[in-house]
């Protein structure tokens, strides 16, 4: 491949029931355009953006799901190597924010541990709105994820949401880099040890044990 | 185009493309005559109706030949209120919700779909609505919406629920639900791919590309969304006769366009950039497409298939 235009790849997966905007987020993230008229996204879609986050390029594939319940069967294929994912409801429709706790059972069968968000889309409308925002907060804390409310359409938080995200993301890495690195100073040190004594070891002529 | 069958599709009779009016009127009275004979001969899927279908059923014809073909004008017959009882009835709240949300989200830019009280979603409306009370165990899957909006373009609402009737039945049963043999068909796509175009196969394994992240849409929802107008329309012509072997064949021919030279694969080294090739196929493929369609009839998956068995 030719010279790595960035420091990070994340790939991000966007879930959470049918209709509840996640096209129109990614869309507004990737291309800061909505439109009234999408398509049903079936099987998988994808955009790619590359942001810049405390002096570093991110690169970010992000990956938009089929929220049709049935199509579950084929969505492991989409969670292999994913370092995010963002959940999605609709504040207008209760049903959606219900069913999080379904796809927040779906990403611990899929994933070991990952980043996760939790999105209330459509918040533009208060006369429509339907999940309060204090029982949403309440919810993501008491399962330990940050909670956000957009808009795709007039364009609310939704830079700032995917901004946020990738920070958690990006010092995640960084994080399990640090412990990568300390468990590696850790061995090096048993290594050399063993090495050293091997070596003795091996010049007496002694077998071990 | 005979709009007292209720097809509206512009594309249909605005036609800078194709045969000449000559071999179109020809044809016409080809399929005239096997219509004529259908039910005598019984000969349903002799050679010559293979032979119209890969040289395409001229668009005044389809409304008839695509039920008759798939076996819908016989269902139709049998069950000759059944679509009028159920249209009538209401259908389940929870399903006729999750429908109305997609009825917009079909083809949102086809005249005949614009409009929310327009002829297309109500008519789409009707027809899926319909599915979900003909077999309620299995309900809706939204991958039948295009497929039953591309139906809809070609013919009255009744033919249409028989025809997704008995695609979802007959020609791609266990599509729709529970979704498995969907599964089952990506992975003999990843088969066919191996053995008929073994280079684009290994790119997409080294680049950890499966057919799941690129074909689920193509095949489930019978390439409304990645083919020319008129090209898709001569896919379902062979689809309808041949069944759900087109898809495939139609999928390892697009594969085929997009990775099949050694200078295409260079330019897309990676997953996301492979990806992106595969979603934008559509640019490959030329409206009316006689060579595409020729060298579909000329993937032969069958075979390759039968050596594995």
């Amino acid at each position: 491949m030719a010279g790595k235009d960035y420091n990070h790849l994340f790939k991000l997966l966007i879930i959470g029931d049918s209709n509840v905007g996640k096209s129109s987020l990614l869309l507004r993230f990737a291309d800061n355009s909505f439109s009234g008229s999408y398509i049903t996204t079936i099987g998988v879609d994808f955009k790619i953006r590359t942001v810049d986050m405390e002096g570093e390029r991110v690169k970010l594939q992000i990956w938009d799901t089929a929220g049709q319940e049935r199509f579950r069967t084929i969505t492991s294929t989409y969670y292999r190597n994913t370092h995010g994912v963002i959940i999605v409801y609709d504040v207008t429709n209760p049903d959606s924010f219900v069913n999080v706790k379904r796809w927040l059972n779906e990403i611990s069968e899929n994933c070991d541990s990952v980043c996760k968000i939790l999105v209330g889309n459509k918040n533009d409308d208060p006369t429509k709105k339907k999940v309060d925002s204090q029982d949403a907060m309440r919810f993501g804390e008491t399962v330990g994820v940050r909670v956000f409310e957009t808009s795709a359409k007039e364009n609310i938080n939704v830079e700032e949401m995917f901004m946020a995200f990738t920070r958690m993301v990006l010092r995640a890495k960084k994080q399990s880099q640090d412990r990568a690195e300390r468990e590696r100073e850790r061995e090096k040190d048993t290594v050399n040890i063993n090495a050293h004594r091997d070596r003795d070891r091996r010049k007496r002529g002694k077998k071990c044990c | 185009m005979n709009n007292s069958l209720g097809c509206t599709c512009l594309l249909c009779c605005v036609r800078s493309v194709g045969p000449s009016p000559e071999l179109v009127r020809q044809r016409e009275a080809k399929w005239i005559n096997i219509i004529g004979q259908w039910n005598r001969i019984l000969l349903r899927k002799s050679s010559t109706v293979k032979l119209q279908c890969q040289k395409g059923i001229p668009a005044s014809l389809r409304a008839k030949c695509w039920p008759l073909l798939c076996g819908a004008t016989g269902r139709m017959r049998q069950n000759t209120i059944l679509y009028e009882t159920l249209d009538s009835q209401p259908g389940m709240q929870s399903w006729v919700d999750i429908i109305e949300r997609d009825l917009d989200r079909q083809f949102p830019f086809h005249e005949m779909f614009l409009s929310k009280d327009g002829h297309g979603q109500r008519g789409l409306f009707r027809v899926l609505k319909a599915y979900t009370q003909f077999q309620p165990e299995e309900g809706y899957c939204q991958a039948q919406g295009p497929v039953a909006a591309v139906l809809l373009m070609n013919m009255p609402a009744e033919e249409a629920f028989w025809c997704l009737v008995q695609i979802s039945e007959q020609f791609l049963p266990g599509y729709y639900s529970p979704l498995l043999v969907i599964l089952f068909d990506a992975a003999i796509l990843t088969w066919v791919l191996k053995k008929t175009c073994p280079a684009a196969h290994k790119h997409l394994q080294q680049h950890g590309v499966e057919p799941l992240m690129f074909a689920t849409d193509w095949l489930m929802c019978l390439f409304t969304r990645h083919l020319p107008f008129n090209t898709l329309l001569r896919v379902w012509d062979l689809f309808f006769c041949y069944g759900v072997r087109v898809l495939l064949q139609v999928a390892v021919v697009l594969v085929r366009r997009v990775l099949g030279r050694t200078e295409q694969r260079k330019q897309c080294q990676g997953q996301m950039e492979t990806l992106e090739r595969l979603r934008g196929v559509k640019e490959q493929v030329q409206d009316e497409d006689d060579a595409f369609i020729a060298e579909v009839n000329l993937t032969n998956t069958t075979k390759t298939l039968k050596t594995k068995i």
